[in-house]
């Protein structure tokens, strides 16, 4: 009995790989590259566009200074403030439905962001880490929805991942760069100069070496040059990671999108769906990355140096 | 007007300040309520889990006191039965004792009667005596002697008779 309904659900799986394998081919030999190969005319519609990629976002309204990504981005922001608007009306203490998964989203970013940071400067960074995750997670899902890249007005896409406008990393980086600053100042006061103009050291040697104790004077000299140099780097650092905060989140989520428009121009059936779910995980992966290194430079500038 | 891969000044800052509206939204309508609420929940929590920790303690306490009282009851309960069970006995010895007196009266009371007859049978045996000796008395010395004194005599003698007989 048992082993019946195992042989026939084994049948129905080869079945449905055989299938999907069919499709799979029906649909390389259809395309364009395919059919070029084979020698054949291309099926009408297997017949997918060529992917063209700017790197600029396009702008579907000619007369307005509106672009694809713009949209996109409000779309994420309404989406993300509907689900938080409405899943807030009505707060229950036993949580029921979206109160419940926007608790848990909330909760789990909350211990995310206060084991690191503690309890007190967690709730600084709260919200900043919180809305970036979710920002980046909201722009990297809403893309895979069909239509996106592939609706057309005037010729240019009607909507477009809005990670693969460099507007939008570089805003979040500059966004993460100005928090991590102010947390740093709020957390030291002026103090937090230091990390980036360090003379105290130099300073102290040079003041040895002038009051005659010169042999500890010149070891400090050394240590002096050596904090200034530092402070550079910090400085250095700070900067150039807005950079990779940047390129990282554009070159990801652009090399998605031509990933997935390759393979849709290849093999339009079946085969893009297995990128379709690795660019939902990469989003995710990216946006977990994006908020967390905001954490990491955050409790970095808010740190007690011994 | 499209700068390096598409960064534009004004683009840059459309998002930043989408970005930052962004943020103040979910701020004041997401994560403060939501963290109000897991607050308060967490508070409620403690509060009922603490409410609970007491209830028992307190329940403790009370079973505690019971047991006390109804081993206090108990003993107050055997001490009462052990004492109505005194009292039981010693009113039976009371009893007894009454019923031992009342016989001993009644015996003591009928002695008496008894003994009171007698002394009034052997009384008037003796007058009678008496009157029988006088008379034989008087048959055999006739008239010598004084009859009253006589009798004083005879009654003196049988007196001291009685009194010896007697004890």
């Amino acid at each position: 009995m048992t082993g019946k309904r195992h042989r026939g659900s084994l049948l129905k799986i080869v079945v449905l790989t055989a299938a999907l394998f069919a499709m799979i081919i029906i649909s390389f030999i259809g395309s364009k590259v395919g059919s070029g190969i084979v020698g054949s005319e291309p099926v009408s519609f297997l017949d997918v566009e060529a992917p063209k990629y700017h790197p600029a976002p396009e702008r579907p309204f000619s007369n307005l200074p509106i672009t694809n990504t713009m949209i996109t981005a409000w779309i994420s922001t309404a989406v993300l403030f509907g689900l938080f608007f409405i899943g807030t009306r009505n707060m229950k203490l036993v949580p029921t439905g979206l109160q419940n998964f926007l608790e848990l989203i909330v909760e789990a970013a909350a211990n995310f962001i206060e084991d690191p940071a503690g309890e007190k400067h967690g709730r600084w960074f709260f919200p900043v880490c919180t809305t970036i995750f979710l920002f980046v997670v909201a722009n990297a899902w809403v893309s895979l929805i069909p239509g996106f890249e592939t609706i057309s007005i005037h010729g240019e896409p009607l909507l477009r991942s809005a990670n693969t406008d460099l507007n939008i990393p570089a805003a979040l980086a500059v966004v993460s760069f100005c928090f991590v600053e102010y947390w740093g100042f709020k957390a030291k006061g002026i103090s937090y100069l230091k990390t980036f103009f360090h003379f105290g050291p130099l300073w102290q040697a040079l003041k040895q070496i002038f009051t005659g104790n010169i042999k500890a004077g010149a070891g400090g000299l050394l240590n002096g040059v050596v904090a200034i140099f530092a402070g550079i780097l910090e400085i250095l650092s700070h900067l150039i990671r807005m950079m990779s905060f940047t390129f990282r989140l554009f070159g990801n989520m652009t090399a998605g999108m031509i990933l997935v428009m390759i393979m849709l121009f290849l093999v339009p059936w079946v085969l893009p769906t297995i990128f379709y779910g690795m660019e939902a995980f990469f989003g995710f992966v990216q946006a977990m990355i994006f908020g967390g290194l905001t954490l990491g430079f955050a409790c970095a500038a808010v740190m007690e140096e011994e | 007007m499209e700068g390096f891969l598409g960064l534009t000044l004004p683009s840059f800052i459309g998002q930043l300040i989408n970005f930052l509206i962004l943020l103040g939204l979910l701020t004041f309508f997401g994560y403060k309520p939501i963290r109000k609420m897991l607050d308060e929940r967490s508070n409620r929590i403690k509060q009922s889990m603490e409410q609970a920790e007491a209830t028992k303690r307190e329940y403790e306490q009370a079973q505690v006191e019971v047991e006390k009282q109804i081993s206090k009851a108990r003993d107050e309960g055997q001490s009462i039965i052990g004492k109505a069970a005194q009292g039981g006995e010693r009113a039976k010895e009371e009893a007894r004792q009454e019923a031992r007196k009342e016989a001993q009266a009644i015996v003591e009371r009928t002695r008496a009667e008894i003994e009171r007859e007698r002394d009034k049978i052997v009384d008037e045996l003796r007058k009678e005596f008496v009157d029988t000796a006088i008379l034989a008395a008087e048959r055999v010395i006739s008239e010598t002697l004084d009859k009253g004194k006589h009798r004083r005599l005879i009654e003196k003698t049988l007196e001291e008779s009685a009194t010896l007989r007697r004890n």
